[in-house]
């Protein structure tokens, strides 16, 4: 039986790995794209998430738009010099065939879960903000998802957005703070993880000449990505494995080492959306997550490739 | 006939501003949404909608958001009494609460009728700050918002720093006081000592023996005690219409000005505190209207109005 996945998400260039990891597995039935501001504007995120749909003939599968903007603090910088001005590496590619539904993401997620109980699993990839409001707009949706896998956050890693915080959960640390504290069952896949998980210039190279429409449009926009994770972290045209870990902690939970651990989110200040676990648990008030620690990287990209390259 | 929407935690000083907009001649209510606040939002509905029934009206009730964002509730029992309507337990009324959610039927209301909508807010932020977050649109189609709440002159009842209403949920009233839409702060400050009904006219009031000149002295049976014993105001405060009545006839507020205005979010000893730079030491573009002063003969009588004619 497919496994019915609900990606919210602001493509972005690991967030496209990511959805046609996703959209090729057969594992999963995609019910819908949420967008969000991230990193780049959501006018350009939720036309990215209807661009990749379509290129994988699954023009079926609902988009909406989201938040454009954090919950309560203001817009700061987007992923624009990571991820390109149009999310895309500035291929500035055509305009999608189909629209958008008509529904803002958030009521598009209350819905979604309300018609489908305790049948989805929620995979945020991007700044929290839709799902914050989806759960104060229906309190029970916490009840009625079947579980949360989320990318952000980063327990012993220190930050990339910040020296301590983690970029989706910086982009909006009320909406994460919102999410973790919600009592649902909650698995975070952070950099602690992503960092570990190295795809290196040559397994990209490769990747990228499996010749499908998939891996030519991941080629494509990968430069960008490259030379931003070569300036910051001198990584000679190697990357991290940000998004698509979240996928794959879903394919194969068995790839990661987990710990149930305590984490608050700090909201405001010079540390606001630094996830602090508590490992000896002096935080009585830090809700519960099933934070990944350790990642079988070797194999994690044995599956990436094995999908991505059919 | 000019238009309004009501958003409240709806109490006994709520219940009294509802039926002032309701009984007004030439104002039209489109829907009244209740948020949590004073009583948790069934409760508030159950206010609402026997204040409608009292009026003779079928005004739709929403029920909206029932949590702040991030704060714990906390209620306001002691103030309003068990019920919220100073322990008169009234019967349950026929009117059914509206099935849409509150900020739905808010976001789809405005958007129908752009520019011609006022909103007035007697309760904390939060339906308001979904909503916005939602569909930030709203901030250009809401030609005014009336808030009840904060204290321009840090005159605090929740705390010597905050007002209820903003303390209840100070990121929501960050959220809506940043957002663009046009918004008068109606303070705390306005219904305390002369504002406030005294002896003479609470038995002015019951002298006109209407339904709703009882009403308004009855339900508030509470709060007259609570303002007394606990704040040593002279008789029974009514922030709520104290704002009603100058959304109503804006002759009401005497001196009005545009400050720069924030939200502290961040402390525990002034969360909630609205900090308006009265003088223009920031440099900030200034945000929202601040009331300064209102005409207490003016307000009473606005209120009068509406209790008088069966």
């Amino acid at each position: 039986m497919t496994r019915k996945i609900l990606i919210d998400t602001d493509p972005g260039i690991d967030d496209t790995m990511a959805i046609l990891f996703a959209l090729r597995s057969p594992e999963f039935e995609v019910v819908g794209l949420t967008s969000v501001f991230g990193n780049t504007d959501v006018e350009f995120t939720a036309q990215n998430a209807l661009r990749l749909v379509e290129l994988e003939g699954d023009d079926h599968v609902p988009v909406a738009q989201g938040a454009g903007r954090p919950l309560v603090l203001p817009l700061r910088s987007l992923g624009k010099l990571v991820h390109g001005q149009d999310g895309m590496g500035n291929t500035n590619p055509p305009p999608p065939r189909g629209r958008l539904v008509s529904q803002p993401a958030a009521q598009f997620l209350v819905e979604t879960i309300l018609a489908n109980q305790g049948e989805i699993t929620l995979v945020p990839v991007g700044p929290l903000t839709n799902v914050a409001l989806a759960l104060r707009l229906e309190p029970r949706i916490a009840g009625l998802v079947k579980e949360v896998v989320l990318m952000g956050g980063s327990a012993f890693r220190g930050g990339n957005a910040s020296p301590v915080a983690e970029a989706n959960i910086h982009n909006d640390p009320h909406a994460a703070w919102i999410v973790f504290n919600a009592g649902w069952p909650l698995t975070m896949v952070g950099l602690d993880v992503t960092m570990q998980c190295i795809m290196s210039a040559e397994y990209l190279d490769k990747l990228c000449r499996s010749g499908n429409p998939a891996t030519d449009l991941i080629g494509r926009i990968l430069p960008v990505y490259q030379e931003f994770h070569d300036k910051i972290y001198g990584m000679g045209g190697a990357i991290h494995t940000h998004d698509p870990s979240a996928i794959a902690y879903l394919l194969d939970p068995d790839l990661f080492e987990t710990e149930h651990l305590p984490v608050y989110v700090e909201t405001e200040g010079h540390c606001a959306g630094q996830t602090v676990p508590d490992r000896r648990r002096q935080w009585i008030e830090a809700p519960v997550a099933n934070v990944c620690v350790n990642v079988d990287a070797p194999r994690l990209q044995k599956l990436y490739r094995e999908r991505l390259s059919r | 006939m000019r238009r309004f929407w009501i958003d409240t935690d709806t109490a006994s000083d709520d219940a009294v501003a509802i039926l002032m907009a309701l009984r007004w001649p030439d104002v039209y209510v489109d829907g009244i949404s209740v948020v949590a606040g004073n009583v948790p939002v069934e409760m508030g509905a159950r206010n609402a909608r026997t204040t409608v029934e009292l009026c003779g009206k079928d005004t739709p009730v929403y029920i909206g958001l029932e949590r702040p964002l991030l704060r714990e509730p906390s209620y306001a029992y002691f103030f309003h009494g068990p019920d919220g309507m100073g322990g008169m337990n009234y019967p349950e009324p026929k009117l059914p609460v509206a099935s849409e959610h509150g900020v739905e039927a808010l976001i789809e209301t405005v958007r129908l009728s752009p520019g011609k909508i006022n909103l007035v807010t007697l309760g904390p932020l939060s339906n308001i700050a979904a909503a916005l977050a939602i569909a930030p649109d709203l901030a250009e189609k809401i030609p005014m918002c009336y808030v009840m709440g904060g204290a321009a002159a840090c005159l605090g009842n929740m705390t010597p720093a905050a007002e209820y209403n903003i303390w209840f949920d100070p990121e929501a009233a960050r959220m809506v006081f940043h957002s663009g839409i046009p918004l008068l702060m109606v303070g705390w400050e306005h219904c305390r000592g002369a504002a406030n009904l005294d002896d003479q006219d609470m038995a002015d009031v019951r002298a006109m023996n209407t339904p709703y000149a009882h009403f308004t002295i009855d339900c508030n049976a509470s709060a007259i005690q609570a303002n007394r014993n606990w704040l040593g105001d002279p008789g029974l405060s009514l922030p709520d219409p104290v704002t009603m009545a100058i959304a109503l006839d804006e002759s009401v507020c005497t001196r009005r000005k545009k400050h720069y205005v924030d939200v502290e979010t961040q402390s525990e000893v002034t969360r909630g505190m609205t900090v308006v730079d009265e003088l223009g030491v920031l440099n900030k573009q200034p945000n929202i209207e601040v009331c300064w002063a209102i005409d207490i003969p003016g307000w009473k009588e606005t209120l009068y109005k509406t209790l008088r004619q069966d």
